[in-house]
């Protein structure tokens, strides 16, 4: 799994953000687009990619884009 | 007052949840049920919980066409069923793809709407009986995630209609009870999707709270009783108050 290639898919999720704006340390709940429907389209996405599931209170504990890099890759680690 | 003494009633999503507390509380207004979900386990617990005798299970995963014809074939002339067996999904528009509207059309539309047809066709629905379907309040709202789920409600609100009209001359009636947020095994997706926390502050936004599974029942009772015999085509709200705002 490349962090590079998470964080363009997460960055994808929003309309308004410019993807410069969001990078591996971005704080994503500080971002000013962030709301609920991003966070399903979160769990969405990380399914689609990445066949694990991760839930609301799980993201909520995330607090850079990295951290939720290391949940999705440890889940799928779990997976294999 | 609504007694179900010498009904003979199918419920559908009988092993959990809604359609658990409905088969108790049918079986306690007198009921004879048939009770159906997949889990052979939790329909066992649900059989176990019910008063009276000869009551029967039949598990099926009513999306497999060869089970359910099976299940269809065991029916005895049923004077009610009630449709309760469903999903739920919370997906932004941009991921609910052609696989996943497939997904959840299949549990929430096709397998209810076949089953009814198999059993008009069967003939084994006595003139004068009741169809129940368990509809949601999300079919008339604009809840952002529940573009799937809202869309197979709204599917089976359409098919109430259409069906309350077409089996009016055989004296069946067919209703919808369209229930807003109910604590049920279910919403352990909405939970684990959404955030705990948000999940409980959005109880606020019921004037009278979330509902109990035992709500949904009772409104069913009424609807499968000859006391209700003139109400047809309806989609019942049942929300504490929630759509008043
Ligand atoms: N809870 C709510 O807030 C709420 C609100 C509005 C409407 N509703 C509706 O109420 C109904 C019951 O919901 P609930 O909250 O009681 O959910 P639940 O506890 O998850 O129960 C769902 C039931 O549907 C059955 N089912 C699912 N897929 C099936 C399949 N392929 N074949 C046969 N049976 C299947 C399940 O059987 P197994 O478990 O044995 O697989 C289970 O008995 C649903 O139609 C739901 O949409 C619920």
């Amino acid at each position: 799994m490349e962090i590079t290639v998470f964080v363009d898919n997460f960055a994808n999720l929003f309309d308004e953000t410019p993807k410069a704006e969001i990078g591996e340390t971005t704080n994503f709940k500080g971002l000013e687009e962030w709301n609920s429907l991003l966070g399903l389209a979160t769990v969405a996405m990380v399914d689609e990619h990445y066949g694990v599931r991760v839930s609301g209170d799980e993201i909520k504990d995330a607090q850079t884009v990295t951290d939720l890099f290391e949940l999705v890759k440890q889940k799928s680690a779990g997976n294999k | 007052m609504f007694s179900l003494r010498g009904k003979t009633v199918l419920v559908t999503g009988a092993s959990s949840g809604i359609g658990k507390q409905i088969c108790i509380t049918l079986a306690g207004q007198g009921a004879q049920l048939i009770i159906t979900g997949r889990s052979t386990e939790r329909l066992s617990e649900t059989l176990q919980a019910l008063a009276g005798e000869g009551h029967q299970m039949i598990p099926a995963d009513l999306t497999d066409s060869a089970l359910l014809a099976e299940l269809v074939k065991g029916l005895p002339v049923l004077t009610g069923v009630v449709f309760c067996a469903g999903v739920i999904t919370y997906l932004p528009a941009a991921f609910s793809n052609e696989a996943k509207i497939a997904e959840i059309f299949k549990v929430n539309y096709n397998s209810q709407i076949v089953l009814c047809q198999q059993i008009l066709k069967a003939k084994k629905i006595a003139k004068g009986g009741a169809l129940v379907f368990i509809s949601s309040i999300s079919s008339q709202l604009g809840v952002p995630g529940t573009l799937l789920y809202a869309s197979s409600k709204a599917a089976v609100n359409a098919a109430v209609k259409v069906l309350a009209a077409e089996l009016s001359s055989q004296k069946i009636r067919v209703n919808a009870i369209a229930p807003g947020i109910v604590r049920t095994p279910l919403l352990d997706t909405a939970k684990d999707i959404m955030e705990k926390e948000r999940f409980d502050n959005a109880e606020k936004e019921y004037p009278l709270g979330y509902g109990e599974p035992a709500d949904v029942a009772n409104a069913t009772v009424f609807y499968l009783a000859d006391e209700s015999k003139w109400a047809t085509g309806n989609i019942m709200i049942l929300d504490g108050g929630y759509t008043l705002k």
